[in-house]
């Protein structure tokens, strides 16, 4: 197994591109760079990964995902994340339709042109669907967040139940369906979804209902029924 | 949180997503996972700022994040990845030539204990010295240097039933 010559470190070269390392420091491997096939193909492949990261997961779906998992690691008593296969995201992807059962009177006025924004998608034994006003949700249906948040630049989406609210999402307004879906698991007949499209940062934590919302921001609630 | 911190996410992204997601891809060879174990570190990253020490390096940091991230996974898994291990160690190009080295560590880290495993990957793939790892990690250079033997030793026994013809070194000094 071949160890590393003396001034070879695929790390140092990480750190270098990342601007953490000292003059002197910068200074010795630009001088090695110049000198050492080995570490230049380092830099090709560090390249290589960079093209890799634009192509398969873009900054938007980067932030979108983290920030969704960092609204599941929040406690949520009353719903599951789901990861679905691949297979099953692309269908989710695929189905069209849209319903806001309950905008809010100021949501309305702000989204005249944009249409809904935003809607559910539900996935269960009988396939993939919009979810259609008052339609029942299955227990164990998996569903689908989609946002169209029209130019806004941040989201949050919560859970509301009669005694208890779990946010969904809080982060940035990526336009389309969410990456992660989710299973309402609580107990009620009846549950809301709120959601808040609005220019600054929305605590997701503090959403109780759509009068919580912040004043010019877009908020619309969607209707779950068993 | 009051939302995500998004000049700070985006700072994370473009400085270091890419590693991180090579590095998830690499040890866990499967995209869609790949994928989401990126989203899973970052997540992890953002609640350990607070214990990040300034004057480690956030690259060595991060991707020593990943890494145990990755090897966690692949632990939960470990039947599957033992038995990959063997494939990846037999499949070779007619003509002979070495396997990659980096393929060749990935294959054996199941073979190691857990400390062993971060090591190797510290050592061999990132390329940091002992002293480094010793820093990163917070061990002294003797245990780095016991943690690369026991990887070496573990290593050895799967190498030679898997690649008779690889010359190996004696010595357990790596």
């Amino acid at each position: 197994m071949t160890v590393p010559a003396e001034g070879c470190s695929s790390m140092r070269v990480r750190r270098f591109f990342a601007g953490e390392l000292e003059a002197d420091e910068r200074a010795q491997l630009e001088a090695h760079l110049e000198a050492c096939g080995r570490c230049q193909r380092t830099v090709q492949e560090l390249q290589g990964e960079r093209e890799a990261l634009a192509r398969e997961v873009p900054f938007a779906a980067f932030a979108a995902g983290v920030a969704e998992k960092l609204a599941a690691r929040r406690q949520r008593p009353r719903f599951a994340p789901w990861t679905s296969g691949l297979a099953a995201a692309a269908a989710i992807l695929v189905v069209a339709g849209a319903f806001v059962l309950r905008p809010s009177s100021r949501d309305m006025g702000l989204r005249s042109k944009g249409g809904a924004p935003a809607q559910i998608f539900v996935n269960d034994a009988s396939g993939t669907r919009a979810l259609s006003a008052g339609e029942p949700i299955a227990q164990d249906a998996k569903l689908r967040l989609s946002l169209h948040p029209g130019g806004r630049k941040y989201a949050a989406a919560v859970l509301l139940e009669p005694s208890e609210s779990s946010v969904l999402y809080d982060g940035p307004a990526v336009d389309g369906p969410l990456p992660q879906a989710f299973e309402w698991t609580g107990a009620a007949r009846e549950a809301r979804v709120l959601v808040v499209l609005s220019d600054e940062q929305v605590d997701a934590e503090k959403l109780h209902a759509a009068s919580d919302a912040p004043r010019d921001a877009d908020v619309s609630e969607l209707v779950l029924r068993r | 949180m009051p939302g995500l911190p998004e000049s700070l996410l985006a700072e994370l992204y473009e400085k270091y997503a890419a590693a991180v997601y090579a590095r998830c891809r690499y040890l866990l060879r499967d995209d869609a996972e790949a994928k989401d174990a990126l989203q899973d570190v970052f997540v992890k990253v953002l609640e350990a700022i607070p214990t990040f020490r300034a004057q480690a390096s956030p690259s060595t940091w991060i991707l020593r994040i990943a890494t145990h991230h990755c090897l966690n996974l692949l632990r939960s898994g470990r039947a599957k990845w033992r038995d990959e291990a063997v494939q990846t160690a037999k499949v070779r190009k007619p003509s002979f030539e070495p396997p990659d080295k980096r393929e060749l560590v990935r294959a054996l880290l199941s073979s190691a204990p857990e400390e062993a495993q971060e090591v190797a990957v510290l050592y061999f793939v990132d390329e940091l010295s002992q002293a480094e790892i010793g820093v990163a990690l917070g061990r002294s250079l003797p245990t780095v240097r016991k943690r690369l033997r026991e990887f070496l030793a573990c290593s050895r026994g799967a190498l030679r039933a898997a690649l008779p013809e690889l010359s190996l070194p004696e010595g357990d000094e790596p």
